[in-house]
């Protein structure tokens, strides 16, 4: 079977959905949870049966998917993730343009498992633009206020901007070895594997929402919270970490960059970390940890060990989700986002479990799977040497501390004023936040040695006394969390710490330094044109006059045809100019006798 | 069959001029049958056209000698390249002819003006003749030239003196370089083939030089490409939205089909030592093109200087496939292929966004951005439309346009890489501007204004769907028109 099925099935399905896709809320989750069932079940064997996929767009370009075990891995987990919050989003999210939404989201799912099954850098970057667009759409989906498109286009030219990178990969890829094809790439060497390896680091630092591009994952607060669950668990800001680790192999032969995608994930995760400990809103809390927690993916590529950066990438899908979820759903009963407003806890318990679980993952609480990852990481980070090991420790400290805070005052306990949501909107965050404690496990010896095995992950040794010193931190991270919520809930509303909360000025910083200087350009660049338009009339007009007088003077020694032809020719020029239609074949016919002219002239000449 | 596809147009032309009685419906539904068979006879000689290894370049060929003296015929005949722009160019005036006409008046001549188009358009890509060449490429300016003058609104005829007489000194340019370019051939002969085959200034530096000026220059204003461009903007606003489709979609290629079959086919050495002034012309037009089509506020402008970017991005194409006599040949084709398939993709995509913009035009009389928004609301279909087409046209992958861009980035890069990388930026500043005016024109809040914006009628959807699907198909499965381009590219370049 061919493996273009598993991405093909949930891209037709959905476009089929967004255009005739039923109202009906209960039909919507049926339709998208059985197509997103069947892609999961699909992705399965495709792994199991080893699918390869390979179409051949002529003019010596062909389009190839495969699989290798790390890839294999995220293509399951995309689906399964996808299930759940695609399921929810039909049951929750405001009944306007819902076909369109759920959709749309299948469409999005579509492009990373195009991404992740991708081959060869084309295939890979039609998935990649792809995902993008969808965010757009996404992030813009209810577009009656023009704010969210708005924030979609943000996001867009952004990782667009880093699609460039890939863009530029692909392209000297192909000047060097005549293919696109990953495996080629093995064979790089000198500039060219700069500009690959490089290219690819940019666009995977800009969709992961690496510093500096980490704004973008603020405005894509603006779509509805399913989108925010699907883009930063499973599918867009995955895709960066992703790529990483894919191409880890090939690219870490370039000079010095283990080393930038080591230090751009660190910086990343330390101040995604303070980003998240000081917002007060709850989505831009968790962006901001996504930041984060992509930022210690890159650290554990950068330190050699991607398959960890993978098995990270799996947990946070199974614990962000269902934050978001659940973030969504307090906000959308407090009618605010505002963290310091909601304490929903005594509201919707159940909702509030899940986020629990979810929330004691993200802090890396043993015995959730989330902690084991972190400190896979960690032990990565140490082989990497101390200092990237104390800021993996650090940012931990931070991300206890912001989880903690998340949970307290989202759902701790506050009045029981209102009724708790129903079933089917509770449904999606406890089945992810299930698996979430399912992966558990890893904890256990066996069972990640064996799933490591199978894989093909090589898992990095470490010493106790980094695991000793993170679980202290963690703790130490969590009283502060604690400390936080209790005695300055309303953090982040005011002063410096509001400030630094929007992404550290970085936004500022962007609009100051990338958006105004490019809008003045293309103002003063555009009235340069309209003036030269003006300056093209004036000479043409000046020329045409000019041509006008010539031709009458000589024009009466001429033909018979000519003088009445210059005529019009003058009124061409200026006053009349209603005229000017009937003057012109006219004018027209004096042009092809001047060109017979010439053409006789010149016969004389060569003759 | 290629002659009947240039003369049944015209002789839909003469019928409309002569038929009084007619009324509008009749009138079009006369046009688009017209129009729609030399669509239908290039299909059948697509359906024959042999893509073997071996086949000749020019196929469906016919002579009938008109001046033998000079080496002037009737010749016709399509390569790869040609009949891809010819097919696009059919299937765009049986869109642009069944698009309602915003001003019904004298519909007759507007529909016979329309056929007399096509009948010139076509004649300039499906001739073998440089005599036969340039009096179709004139001859479209002036249909142009009246469709705009007489059915366009505001400063119609001022934009259409301008287009005139700014393009028609460009073809005077055009004119003295073949002449030039006939002279130097021994024997004197005007027959394409046979000046491809001859290389007539070959060797000849000064020479050389300034007929490929003469000849490039001429096809830079008709592309237009920067700073040779100022006369589209104006034309484009001016004009009728159907008028404005084939200006974009048909007329702009001319210039760079031109570029390829005369200078760069007909005067190799020449072109490949003024490739990189040529390359920097265009990213020059890329980049000037897509910052300067940002800061407009009116949306048919918009698009008009987005057409400046694109047709940067195949004359790069152009560029760089002709910078070299030998070596890189799989880059160089791909640089080839991609430009005449930007060619294709951007007849279909710009095509459909001027026809929308005809639409937006006959429904509220602007084209000021700011002046709608929340259409969606009322005009769903316009808004997939537009989306769609606006998608296309800054490359997403799926769509017509990024299969071109792609391959003439990949194709350019091996020949000028600093060049085609910094035209990246491009695609960048487009996405922003197209997506800026979806966000200005169909979200946000409607206004009351716009409360009764009609979404398209039947008839405008179907002419829309047709294109737009061709732009998905090509997008998602391009290799029945790579492997028609690409045949003649290899020929091209191998030979």
């Amino acid at each position: 079977m061919t493996l273009w099925l598993v991405p093909l099935l949930p891209m037709l399905a959905g476009i089929a959905i967004a255009a005739f896709g039923p109202q009906s809320r209960r039909a919507l989750a049926a339709i998208s949870g059985g197509v997103l069932a069947a892609t999961l079940i699909l992705a399965v064997l495709a792994v199991a049966g080893d699918w390869t996929g390979a179409l051949d767009w002529g003019g010596g370009i062909a389009l190839t998917a495969r699989l290798v075990p790390l890839s294999a891995l995220i293509l399951v987990m995309v689906p399964a993730v996808a299930l759940p919050v695609t399921v929810h989003a039909a049951l929750h999210e405001a009944q306007r343009g819902l076909p369109r939404l759920v959709g749309l989201m299948l469409l999005f799912t579509g492009g990373m498992v195009l991404v992740v099954a991708a081959a060869d850098l084309l295939t890979l970057l039609i998935g990649w633009e792809l995902i993008g667009a969808c965010s757009w759409a996404l992030i813009g989906h209810d577009w009656r206020d023009r704010d969210n498109p708005a924030s979609g286009l943000y996001a867009f030219v952004m990782t667009r901007f880093g699609d460039l990178g890939l863009f530029l990969a692909a392209m000297a890829a192909f000047g060097a070895t005549g293919s696109f094809a990953y495996d080629a790439l093995g064979g790089l060497q000198g500039p060219v594997l700069l500009i690959v390896a490089y290219g690819v680091l940019l666009s995977a630092a800009s969709k992961a929402g690496q510093v500096p591009f980490s704004p973008w994952l603020f405005r894509a607060m603006a779509g509805p919270s399913s989108v925010s669950a699907l883009l930063h668990a499973a599918t867009l800001v995955a895709a960066g970490a992703y790529i990483l680790a894919r191409l880890h192999p090939v690219l870490s032969a370039a000079t010095g960059w283990s080393v930038t995608v080591l230090s751009v994930g660190l910086a990343t995760a330390l101040a995604g970390g303070i980003v998240a400990v000081l917002q007060n809103h709850a989505k831009r809390l968790l962006a901001g940890s996504t930041s984060a927690q992509l930022g210690l993916m890159f650290v554990a590529t950068g330190s050699g060990y991607p398959g960890v950066a993978a098995l990270h990438l799996v947990a946070h899908a199974f614990y962000k989700a269902p934050l978001f979820l659940a973030a969504g759903l307090a906000g959308d009963r407090a009618g605010t986002y505002a963290l310091d407003r909601l304490r929903l806890g005594r509201v919707m318990p159940l909702v509030a479990g899940a986020a629990a679980v979810a929330a004691l993952a993200l802090a890396a609480i043993p015995p959730l799977g989330g902690a084991w990852t972190k400190e896979e990481i960690l032990k990565a980070a140490e082989a990497a040497g101390p200092w990237v090991a104390f800021g993996v420790v650090a940012a931990g400290a931070m991300s206890a501390a912001y989880a903690t805070r998340f949970l307290l005052l989202a759902f701790g306990i506050g009045k029981a004023d209102d009724e708790s949501p129903a079933w089917p909107e509770i449904v999606g965050p406890l089945a992810l936040s299930a698996v979430t404690l399912i992966l558990s496990a890893l904890w256990l010896g066996p069972v990640s040695g064996d799933l490591a095995a199978l894989l093909g992950i090589a898992l990095p040794e470490g010493s106790r006394f980094w695991l000793a010193l993170s679980l202290l931190v963690v703790a130490l991270g969590v009283a502060s969390g604690v400390y936080l919520s209790r005695e300055s809930p309303d953090l982040g509303t005011a002063g410096t710490a509001a400030a630094a909360a929007d992404w550290l000025g970085l936004p500022t910083l962007v609009f100051r330094a990338v958006v105004q200087p490019f809008e003045r350009l293309a103002t003063s660049a555009a009235s340069l044109d309209t003036r030269a338009v003006d300056g093209g009339i004036r000479a043409t007009v000046t020329l045409m006059e000019w041509a006008a007088r010539t031709s009458q003077r000589f024009g009466e020694a001429a033909t018979d045809g000519l003088p009445e032809g210059t005529a019009r020719l003058t009124s061409l020029a200026g006053r009349d100019l209603r005229r000017l239609q009937t003057g012109m074949s006219h004018h027209y016919y004096a042009y092809l006798v001047g060109g017979l002219a010439l053409i006789i002239v010149f016969l004389a000449l060569g003759a | 069959m290629l002659t009947l596809a240039i003369l049944v147009p015209l002789a839909g032309a003469a019928l409309l001029m002569m038929a009084s009685g007619l009324g509008l419906r009749a009138a079009r539904w006369t046009a688009v049958a017209f129009a729609a068979v030399p669509l239908l006879l290039l299909v059948i000689v697509w359906a024959g056209f042999d893509n073997g290894p071996g086949a000749p370049a020019f196929q469906a060929t016919a002579e009938v000698p008109w001046i033998p003296s000079l080496g002037v015929a009737w010749r016709v005949g399509v390569d790869g390249i040609s009949l891809a722009l010819a097919l696009m160019s059919a299937l765009l005036f049986v869109g642009c002819v069944a698009w309602p006409m915003e001003n019904p008046d004298r519909f007759r001549a507007y529909y016979a003006w329309f056929l007399f188009l096509e009948c010139v358009s076509l004649g300039l890509f499906l001739v073998l003749d440089l005599l036969l060449f340039y009096v179709f490429f004139d001859l479209s300016l002036v249909g142009m030239f009246f469709l705009i003058g007489r059915w366009g609104h505001g400063e119609a005829e001022r934009a259409a003196l301008k287009f005139f007489i700014y393009t028609l000194a460009g073809s005077l340019a055009i004119l003295l370089a073949i002449i030039a370019l006939v002279l130097s051939a021994d024997p004197v002969t005007f027959d394409m083939r046979a000046l491809i085959a001859m290389q007539p200034l070959a060797g000849m530096d000064l020479r050389g030089g300034l007929i490929l000026l003469g000849f490039v220059l001429g096809f830079a204003v008709k592309t237009p490409l920067f700073p040779l461009h100022t006369w589209l903007p104006p034309a484009h606003v001016n004009a009728p939205g159907p008028a404005s489709a084939i200006l974009a979609g048909v007329l702009l290629k001319m210039g760079t089909y031109g570029l390829i079959r005369i200078p760069f086919q007909m005067l190799r050495e020449a072109f490949a030592a003024w490739s990189l002034p040529i390359a920097l012309l265009a990213l020059a037009s890329i980049l000037w093109g897509s910052i300067v089509a940002f800061a407009q506020t009116d949306m048919k402008r918009r698009i008009a200087y987005t057409s400046v970017n694109h047709m940067g991005y195949a004359v790069l194409g152009i560029a760089a496939a002709g910078a070299l006599l030998t070596g890189s040949e799989g880059a160089r084709s791909f640089a080839l292929t991609g430009a005449v398939v930007e060619m294709v993709a951007h007849g279909l995509i710009t095509g459909a966004l001027f026809l929308i913009a005809g639409g937006v035009w006959a429904r509220a009389e602007t084209y000021e951005m700011d002046r709608f928004g929340g259409i969606a609301q009322v005009a769903p279909k316009m808004t997939v439309a537009a989306t769609l087409a606006a998608f296309a046209s800054l490359g997403l992958p799926g769509l017509a346009g990024f299969v071109a861009e792609v391959q003439i980035f990949v194709g350019a890069f091996a020949v000028f890489p600093w060049i085609a990388a910094v035209a990246l930026l491009g695609i960048l500043i487009t996405a922003a501007l197209f997506l800026r005016m979806l966000q200005q024109m169909f979200f946000g809040k409607l206004s009351e204004a716009r409360a009764g914006f009609a979404d398209l009628a039947p008839r405008e959807t179907t002419v829309l769907a047709v294109l737009l699907a061709l732009v998905v198909l090509i997008g998602l499965w391009p290799r029945w028109l790579l492997t028609l381009v690409d045949g003649a590219t290899q020929t091209i370049l191998g030979g």
